[in-house]
């Protein structure tokens, strides 16, 4: 199961990346990071899951979103 | 454990869906249940494996995971984020 979810990162990644809609690039660095957690869950890295989930969920979402609102939102 | 295979099922049906998703509210909300299955299968296994170190992994991420899906929802209002 850890490898479908490795898989399902790098696609997660990708799809991030070459997003022209700011927005869903955001939506997808969320699941990104939301994936990323579940992979070092299943490591049994709990430390680490749990700085990531703060991190990823709270603080970058919410600073792509911000700094997106202030300027253009399409590439 | 077979809830766990069963979860991971339906979070690969939201994750395509995540991927194919036309308009971006299919996009947020197939996030937001994203979140919420994959917080489930983190309780699930702390249940199975007995170890209740898991479950603050599992607190974390419901306490603050809904933050992104409300920042982007406010965002897509049109309106300022910052008020």
């Amino acid at each position: 199961m850890n490898e479908i979810f490795l898989i399902i990162l790098v696609l997660a990644a990708v799809v991030a990346i070459e997003m022209k809609d700011l927005i869903h690039a955001t939506i997808m660095l969320a699941a990104f990071s939301l994936v990323l957690v579940f992979i070092f869950f299943t490591l049994q890295a709990l430390d680490v899951a749990i700085a990531e989930a703060a991190i990823g969920a709270g603080v970058s979402t919410v600073l792509f979103v911000v700094a997106i609102s202030k300027t253009r939102r399409h590439e | 454990m077979v809830m766990v295979y069963i979860l991971s099922i339906l979070s690969f049906l939201c994750i395509i869906r995540l991927v194919l998703g036309p308009t971006y509210f299919d996009r947020l909300i197939a996030l937001n249940l994203l979140v919420v299955i994959i917080t489930a299968i983190m309780a699930i296994m702390a249940v199975e494996y007995r170890r209740h170190v898991y479950l603050d992994v599992a607190l974390v991420y419901a306490v603050l995971g809904f933050v992104s899906v409300i920042a982007i929802a406010k965002y897509l209002t049109g309106k300022e984020l910052h008020r």
